[in-house]
């Protein structure tokens, strides 16, 4: 008897220590892949955060967990999701909690690499903080800190997991927001039929081909190649917004030069993201180009000074420029089960 | 039975043995510590967070509820012989946990002419990422929706803010160019530190100062700053203000 329970003990004494002891966890180490001929991302954006099957795994896990939100119904993937190319499916502004709305359109996410600052006016600096900015917005997840981790530590499958991918089984802010930046950041599109046909794989259509040249001539310069976006802040000459008020980034930099300037959208998946811009004020790129033709507010002393002249796009010309865009529709990156909730966990868990 | 039960408590010595963080680096006998007490005062008096009533140089009356700063970057200046010995170590000083109130650090025993410290936490920290320790942004001194770190955190309330629930908040911050508002602060005075032992600095940081430092600030006029910016530099300003060193002791 009394050696079965040293025994018993033991095993729990040994099983104790594999879990909380302090020996390095076998890693199974990651590398962001992208097209040869792309740019390198200004900075590596996991250079002080090693990705990881387990990293990626566990940051996955939160993104479509419930329970990183107040109500236990607003995960990251309420509001970004995978078949809308993470972007919240034919909605203007996204639901966020007890009936509220966002306040900007949500944006797509993939290629995050790329970007130096995170959101439409730029406010957040660096992929491991923008979680904060969600977790915490009254109209978003309305969640504090405190309360996530205090869920989470809770949770012996999400402790294992944290022990896995971080060395620690007791979960902190940091391997968190590291863990999503991990998810977040490795969501890369560079499989659309443009880049098959970069890559050689496949060829455009005479329309495709056209539309693509009006495109270089006439988009390009902002909504660069290969990712469709230069990554800065512009003013295309929507008129403002009176209710909502919203300079962009001027409101972070506090400088009038920055005036109803947005960070530059990609144009990747822009089939599944309608509607368009940071107010989803648009909801078809027919819209899109009569703006873009004749919609400019040239009132504006912040316009950018290559629409000064609008974009004169014929019909004729637009019916290829369209076809052109469909081309940047990236199935797979939205089809891959790698971004997929799994199954051992649904989007909404139910009440917690 | 008896081998059982030694295993056993071998196996509880080893996970004991484990939990403890790796063998604390032996010192250097060449250094010695400095231990820095921030003692945030108003009239002499020790800062009482939310029961004493102040009054500020506009005969404005307030009570304070949370005051936090952050200090980094020390360093430790011998003038004669130009050299700088630097701490590159960041601390949250929180008027409400007295253990954030006193740092001690490692340095070379010598005798120092001045010290400084940064005010605030430098760019790279606010720009790297998910931090943890003094920057973890559970300590609420983040601004989630702008990325960066409040440098300094003074709230509380007074009759004379016409704001809901007569509050004041002022939340400064600011760490690009021109909206920067880090300050490295020097302070004068002989520190003699002797190797393996401590000397204790005392730094008075006299809040009364804040209020009419080189910017007045009335809280009937200016109950509010909450952005980086031109507001914040100033109030940033008058923050840097408040520290003396009013004692090394030996
Ligand atoms: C209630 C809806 C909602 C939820 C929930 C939400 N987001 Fe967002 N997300 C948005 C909106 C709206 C924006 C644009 C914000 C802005 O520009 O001010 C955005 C922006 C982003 C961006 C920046 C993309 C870019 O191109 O700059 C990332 C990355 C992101 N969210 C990730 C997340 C993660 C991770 C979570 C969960 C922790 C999350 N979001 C939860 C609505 C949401
Ligand atoms: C001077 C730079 C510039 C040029 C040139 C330009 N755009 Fe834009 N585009 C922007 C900016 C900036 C935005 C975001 C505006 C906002 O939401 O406030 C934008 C937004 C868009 C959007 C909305 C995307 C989304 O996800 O919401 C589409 C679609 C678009 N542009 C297509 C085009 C096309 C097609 C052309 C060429 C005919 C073009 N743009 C030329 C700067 C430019």
């Amino acid at each position: 008897m009394k050696i079965k329970i040293t025994i018993a003990l033991l095993l729990v004494v040994l099983g104790g220590t594999s879990f909380l002891s302090d020996a390095p966890p076998k890693l199974h180490y990651l590398k962001l892949t992208f097209p040869k001929d792309w740019p390198k991302p200004p900075k590596d954006i996991f250079a002080t955060n090693p990705l990881t099957e387990e990293g990626f795994e566990l940051g996955k896990k939160l993104f479509y967990d419930g329970r990183l939100s107040k109500d236990g119904n607003v995960p990251c993937a309420s509001c970004h999701q995978q078949f809308a190319s993470f972007s919240t499916y034919d909605h203007d502004f996204s639901h966020g909690f007890n009936n509220s709305f966002t306040r900007r359109n949500a944006p797509p996410i993939f290629n995050l690499a790329w970007m130096k600052e995170l959101h439409w006016d730029g406010a957040i600096n660096h992929i491991e903080v923008q979680p904060l900015a969600p977790l915490t917005a009254a109209n978003e997840m309305a969640e504090s800190i405190e309360n996530v981790l205090r869920k989470l530590n809770a949770d012996t499958a999400y402790k294992r997991m944290f022990k896995a991918a971080f060395g620690d089984a007791t979960i902190n802010s940091q391997h968190m927001l590291k863990a999503l930046a991990q998810f977040t950041g490795s969501i890369i599109s560079c499989n659309s039929k443009y880049d098959q046909v970069k890559k050689g794989t496949a060829s455009f259509s005479m329309s495709e081909e056209q539309g693509y040249k009006i495109f270089k001539a006439k988009c390009n310069a902002c909504h660069t190649e290969p990712l469709f976006t230069d990554n800065s802040f512009r003013n295309n000459g929507l008129d403002i917004n009176l209710q909502l008020a919203d300079k962009g980034r001027m409101g972070i930099s506090n400088d009038p030069s920055d005036s109803l300037k947005f960070k530059v959208p990609s144009l990747r998946n822009l089939y599944l993201t309608a509607p368009y811009m940071h107010d989803g004020r648009m909801n078809t790129l027919q819209e899109v180009l009569q703006h873009y033709r004749n919609g400019i507010n040239a009132t504006q002393p912040t316009l950018d000074s290559l629409l000064k002249n609008r974009i004169a796009v014929s019909k004729k010309e637009e019916v290829d420029l369209l076809a052109f865009l469909y081309t940047l529709t990236d199935t797979e990156m939205v089809k891959n089960k790698r971004f997929a909730a799994t199954a051992t966990y649904k989007m909404h868990e139910g009440p917690h | 039975m008896r081998t059982l039960f030694i295993c056993c408590f071998l196996c509880f010595a080893c996970v004991d043995g484990i939990a403890q963080p790796a063998h604390k680096k032996t010192t250097p006998t060449k250094n010695g510590y400095v231990k820095i007490t921030f003692k945030n005062t108003i009239n002499g008096q020790p800062v009482v967070l939310n029961d004493s009533v102040y009054t500020n140089p506009f005969r404005e009356t307030y009570r304070i509820k949370k005051l936090k700063y952050y200090i980094s970057n020390f360093q430790f200046s011998l003038v004669s012989i130009k050299k700088i010995v630097p701490v590159k170590r960041c601390f949250l000083i929180n008027q409400a946990d007295d253990s954030s109130l006193s740092i001690t650090l490692e340095v070379p025993a010598t005798r120092y002419d001045e010290m400084g410290f940064l005010l605030g936490v430098d760019s790279v920290l606010n720009t790297s990422g998910a931090q943890t320790g003094a920057l973890d942004p559970l300590n609420d001194m983040f601004w989630t929706w702008h990325s960066g770190y409040i440098m300094q955190k003074l709230e509380g309330t007074s009759p004379q803010s016409n704001i809901v629930n007569n509050k004041f908040e002022y939340h400064i911050g600011g760490y690009e160019g021109e909206s920067s508002v880090l300050q490295t602060i020097w302070l004068n005075h002989a520190i003699s530190v002797e190797k393996g032992k401590t000397t204790s600095i005392i730094i008075n940081a006299d809040i009364g100062k804040y209020w009419n430092a080189a910017y007045p600030v009335k809280i009937s006029e200016t109950p509010v700053c909450s952005t980086p910016g031109a507001l914040a530099k100033k109030l940033a300003g008058n923050f840097s203000t408040v520290f003396s060193i009013a004692d090394v002791i030996q």
